[in-house]
């Protein structure tokens, strides 16, 4: 009997406490895959792909986002001596209608998209590996919601010979 | 025995009870700061002092009497720029029965930048310049657009997320509009167009 009660009670609080999900709850997620080993020679320079995923039901802006007032999709790196970031080239948005605006296109990116950044060795580089760092700043939609801007951090590390 | 299983289960729905109403407080105090949490429906808006687009100091408190309709918004959430022309006819069309729209920008932009939009939008209510405080006041305001709808008592009577439809808007704002303030007759509102009327003049 005691256990029972026990149980229900644990049950009860457990509904209780458990937060519904509501539509328009859900926050969006941007992430990105782990980028494969980078190689070059000093003095040389190498594309690199970053392949990035946008969660289910959600869209983020292109780079090039029709209206100045969006918020474009921006990759920053920072790369340290002796490696320098050269580009970096961004996918072209799907232009894209919405319920919330039928007649508007949008220019942006959903579910997977792939940034290219190009980084270069200086001639006079050690042999090493050396780290390049950054964020992506986005900011989202799902279709009757937007969501402010976010960043994720962005790391790869990069391997230069020189002999 | 029996007597045992019955304290026993008494002093527990007690604290199952005290630990839900912890959770389901819809007030709670986030770094110093009260903050709507849960179900917000009855609970007094928190009220908050903002800058207008021109610089002025608005109050909520100051349209105490009046039906707020506050909207949390942003210049780069289209979904947002649907419902503004709804509430510029909305305004038109309920702000002599009282209806008062605060739209809050949460944007990082500035003032100017934000004035030309909403000029360009026509907007006509007063817009607020958003804060993080006022964003956590009104439970993190995470999504946009957010509003509320707050009765003449200064009440949150609905919160909606995200893009609705018109009519569910206009339906808000009617249940909004059809509460009255404790002790002033129905057709005696004026007791509030005071502090309404210079609410209003700063916000312009």
């Amino acid at each position: 009997m005691r256990r029972t009660f026990v149980a229900l009670s644990l049950a009860f609080l457990l509904s209780v406490l458990t937060p519904a999900q509501e539509p328009g709850t859900r926050l969006p997620t941007v992430t990105m895959a782990p980028v494969s080993k980078v190689q070059l020679r000093a003095g040389g320079s190498a594309t690199v792909e970053l392949d990035f995923r946008v969660g289910s039901e959600f869209h983020v802006n292109s780079n090039k986002p029709h209206s100045a007032l969006l918020i474009p999709t921006a990759l920053h790196l920072t790369a340290v001596e002796p490696l320098k970031m050269v580009a970096v080239n961004y996918p072209a948005g799907q232009d894209m209608s919405f319920p919330f605006a039928p007649t508007e296109k949008l220019s942006v990116y959903s579910g997977d998209f792939t940034i290219t950044a190009v980084v270069k060795a200086s001639a006079k580089a050690a042999s090493g590996t050396y780290p390049v760092s950054g964020e992506l700043r986005f900011q989202a939609c799902d279709r009757s919601a937007c969501y402010p801007p976010r960043s994720i951090p962005v790391k790869f590390e990069v391997n230069v010979l020189n002999r | 025995m029996k007597r045992n299983a019955l304290v026993f289960a008494t002093l527990l729905i007690a604290i199952l009870a005290m630990l839900a109403a912890g959770k389901y407080l819809t007030r709670a105090r986030k770094h110093g700061v009260i903050t709507l949490v849960g179900d917000v429906r009855g609970v007094p808006a928190p009220d908050f002092e903002l800058a207008s687009l021109d610089g002025k100091k608005v109050r909520l408190s100051d349209y105490r009497g009046k039906a707020v309709l506050l909207n949390f918004w942003a210049t780069w959430c289209s979904p947002c720029k649907v419902e503004m022309p709804w509430f510029v006819d909305l305004q038109k069309k309920y702000g002599n029965d009282g209806l008062v729209i605060l739209g809050v920008a949460m944007d990082d932009s500035e003032a100017p930048k934000i004035a030309q939009f909403t000029s360009e939008m026509g907007v006509n209510y007063p817009v607020l310049l958003g804060t993080d405080r006022v964003s956590e006041q009104y439970g993190n305001v995470e999504f946009l657009p957010t509003t509320f709808y707050i009765d003449r008592e200064g009440r949150i009577i609905s919160k909606d997320t995200g893009l609705l439809g018109r009519g569910e808007i206009e339906e808000n704002i009617q249940k909004a509009l059809a509460s009255r303030v404790a002790g002033v007759n129905k057709a005696d509102t004026s007791a509030a167009e005071p502090t309404h009327a210079k609410a209003q003049t700063t916000a312009q």
